[in-house]
């Protein structure tokens, strides 16, 4: 039996008797649930007409709330629900009116059409949105009466108004695309970041399962700690993985039927980019995190060793953030080559086309060897602190270990 | 045939292996004994490459044992452990697949020995859900499922009733008789003695006797004489050249004696005394060879 056979079965096992645990199957199972929900419920909630109770005082009022519904319905869909609708209570004193509004019988007051009381004007709790659609409505009011009065002359002033008098000439040449695929690495970059942090604990204690209970004396008669360790990470890998995949998925399919936003079309380009860095440094961390399990003889001591890997990754994530600022940036350049980050500087500067071939090509050559090469180092250490039971191993004493 | 020859081992400051050796020829069952922590453990570790002697070499059929041998090789750790979660049948798969057996092989193999063990109706049980004698069971069908030429087993029979000791030895002696190489520790000395042809002692990191059972008894430097004696039997004893040491339990003497002694003659002058009323005259057991080569 060759060394990848070996731990095809270790991952076989993985897969086959971890994949039909309850455990798996349960947060499977709740991670769709709570995705779809997330993007379906505010959709049904949001269906629902949004009713403010508006008091008047005087005349001249009327117009202005039509006006307002007018303009907050504008992009209904016809035959739906609107989305507001301003009840009108009309007082004759403005003493009651006060009164009502402090009794929040309403949520503000007009008055003549030219005055509006409120409790209180802006910050966290004020009527800003109400406030600002009168107002608009208001401005609106006044600029209809007076391209009515003005005929053609106050039209174009709206016109004149509302463009833009100097034109603007780009040196780079314009492409709408390259916004769009910025914003989808960085939505990737995200889920890289949630899937490492997500799975790589899974990983870690997974890794631990063998020594507690105490079957690996077993397994390394016959096979290699590299192979059981690859084995162990490529399983539980690809469990996580098509998790995770699923739950993005369904996400998505949520997101198309419910249509809250359109999801922005994708060239095969930025895709493969995608998907293969977000598989490369999955499995990178996927490693890290297997050879740090294999330093730990129990679960409980996983935390403490799992700490110092989520902060690799989170430094990995600032500097892609850096790298979106600045692609072509020392910062950007020196990432690319440091398996650690590449994963997350490497898309943000394949989408935003500031990366040349050789470097593209470079990252993966150096974040894929550091990941095999990771799994024998881990490998190593895993034999290492293997026959010594009982709380933590430091790195050295491992390595040393393996050699006893 | 598995050598051993020459092995060291130091861990840190402790001297596990001080020059260790022993062979084992297929078809043979060896009884490895010696005290706690004179080193059993460690070298069988070294058959499989868990540890790596200082110096010495390990053989299979005169070859250095590589990754392609140890397929072919049986182990039973003394830290026992299979995954609890498991069910019985998927875990001897498993295990079988694990030495390149194929999917069908290894199936219908766990199947035979869980059969063998009695163990048929439990085949989809997990294995947390069985008993600590049947999880053994299942220990040892996962070291032999693939059918090994080499079955080295760590203390077997320790924490088995007297059934499952039973069953242990039947296996254990069926494989030797079926050609493979059977080694295991145990302190038991006398299961030992009624099951193995040969035993190696080591102790403190070296074994200091080895051979076959029979004629380490026969060339012992000592006999066993028990004696159950009329009247006064300290005069008589008295008359008894080369006496070791006597241990007296409700009358009856045990004695032991060189083995150049004149048993015969003391027993003659016994009896036309008309003072013998029994007599029983032993080589030493292996408790005995056992106790004076580690002492």
């Amino acid at each position: 039996m060759s060394g990848l056979q070996g731990l095809w079965q270790v991952a076989r096992r993985e897969v086959t008797q971890r994949g039909r645990s309850k455990a798996y199957l349960i947060t499977t199972a709740i991670l769709l649930l709570l995705v779809v929900a997330i993007v379906v419920l505010p959709q049904l909630f949001g269906e629902e007409t949004e009713a403010f109770r508006l008091g008047a005082l005087g005349d001249d009022n009327a117009e202005i709330v039509q006006t307002a519904e007018r303009l907050a319905n504008a992009n209904d869909e016809p035959g739906g629900p609107a989305s507001i609708s301003i009840e009108v209570v009309e007082f004759d004193e403005r003493e009651r009116a006060i009164g009502a509004l402090e009794a929040n019988e309403v949520e503000a007051v007009i008055v003549d059409g030219g005055e509006l009381i409120v409790e209180r004007t802006g910050g966290f709790f004020g009527d800003a949105s109400l406030v600002s659609l009168l107002q608009r409505a208001a401005a609106t009011v006044a600029l209809e009466e007076i391209v009515a009065q003005q005929g053609e002359t106050a039209a174009s002033v709206i016109d004149l108004m509302t463009s833009d008098t100097l034109t603007t000439t780009s040196l780079t040449p314009e492409d709408a695309d390259d916004e769009t695929r910025g914003v989808v690495a960085y939505a990737g970059l995200l889920l890289l970041y949630g899937a490492i942090l997500l799975y790589g604990t899974w990983i870690l204690t997974g890794i631990t399962e063998e020594k507690t209970n105490r079957v690996v004396e077993v397994l390394l008669s016959t096979i290699k700690p590299w192979q059981l360790l690859g084995g162990k990470i490529l399983g539980i890998g690809v469990l996580g993985i098509s998790q995770f995949a699923g739950t993005v998925a369904a996400a998505l399919i949520a997101v198309e039927v419910t249509g809250v936003f359109d999801l922005p079309a994708l060239d095969v380009g930025t895709a493969t980019t995608l998907v293969l860095w977000f598989i490369l440094g999955f499995l990178l961390f996927a490693v890290l995190f297997g050879a740090a399990g294999a330093l730990v003889s129990r679960s409980e001591d996983a935390q403490t060793v799992a700490f110092p890997m989520s902060m690799v990754a989170v430094v990995g994530f600032f500097l892609s953030i850096t790298a979106l600022g600045d692609p072509e940036g020392v910062a950007a350049i020196v990432g690319t080559f440091i398996p650690l980050t590449a994963p997350f500087v490497v898309p943000v500067r394949a989408a935003l086309a500031a990366i040349p071939a050789w470097q593209y090509a470079l990252s993966i050559v150096v974040t894929l060897g550091f990941t095999v090469a990771g799994v024998f180092v881990g490998g190593r250490i895993y034999a290492g602190a293997l026959l010594r039971y009982g709380g933590r191993v430091g790195v050295r004493d491992a390595w040393r270990g393996a050699s006893e | 045939m598995l050598l051993l020859r020459d092995l060291h081992k130091r861990f840190g400051d402790v001297v596990a292996l001080r020059g260790c050796s022993f062979e084992l020829a297929r078809g043979r069952m060896l009884g490895f004994l010696g005290p706690n922590g004179a080193g059993k453990t460690t070298a069988m570790r070294s058959i499989f490459g868990l540890i790596r002697p200082d110096s010495g070499t390990v053989t299979w059929n005169g070859e250095p044992i590589t990754a392609a041998d140890r397929l072919r090789f049986g182990y039973m750790p003394e830290q026992r452990g299979l995954y609890p979660k498991m069910r019985v049948t998927d875990q001897l798969v498993y295990f079988g697949r694990l030495h390149g057996m194929a999917s069908a092989d290894a199936t219908s193999s766990a199947l035979g020995w869980l059969e063998r063990f009695d163990l048929a109706d439990r085949a989809n049980d997990t294995l947390e859900s069985l008993s600590h004698g049947n999880q053994q069971r299942v220990q040892l069908a996962a070291a032999m499922v693939h059918d090994p030429e080499l079955l080295v087993l760590d203390e077997p029979f320790s924490g088995l009733d007297p059934i499952a000791v039973e069953t242990m030895s039947g296996v254990l002696t069926e494989q030797a008789d079926a050609g493979k190489a059977v080694v295991f520790s145990s302190h038991q000395l006398d299961l030992v003695e009624d099951l193995c042809e040969e035993v190696a002692i080591i102790d403190d990191g070296a074994v200091v006797v080895r051979g076959r059972v029979r004629e380490l008894k026969d060339s012992a430097p000592i006999r066993h004489l028990e004696l159950d004696l009329e009247g006064d039997a300290a005069a008589l004893l008295q008359a008894l050249e080369g006496v070791q040491r006597i241990e007296t339990r409700d009358g009856v003497h045990t004695v032991i004696v060189d083995a150049a002694t004149d048993v015969r003659g003391f027993i003659a002058r016994a009896e036309e005394a008309g003072r013998l009323r029994h007599f029983a005259y032993t080589t030493p057991s292996l408790s005995d060879l056992f106790l004076e080569a580690v002492r």
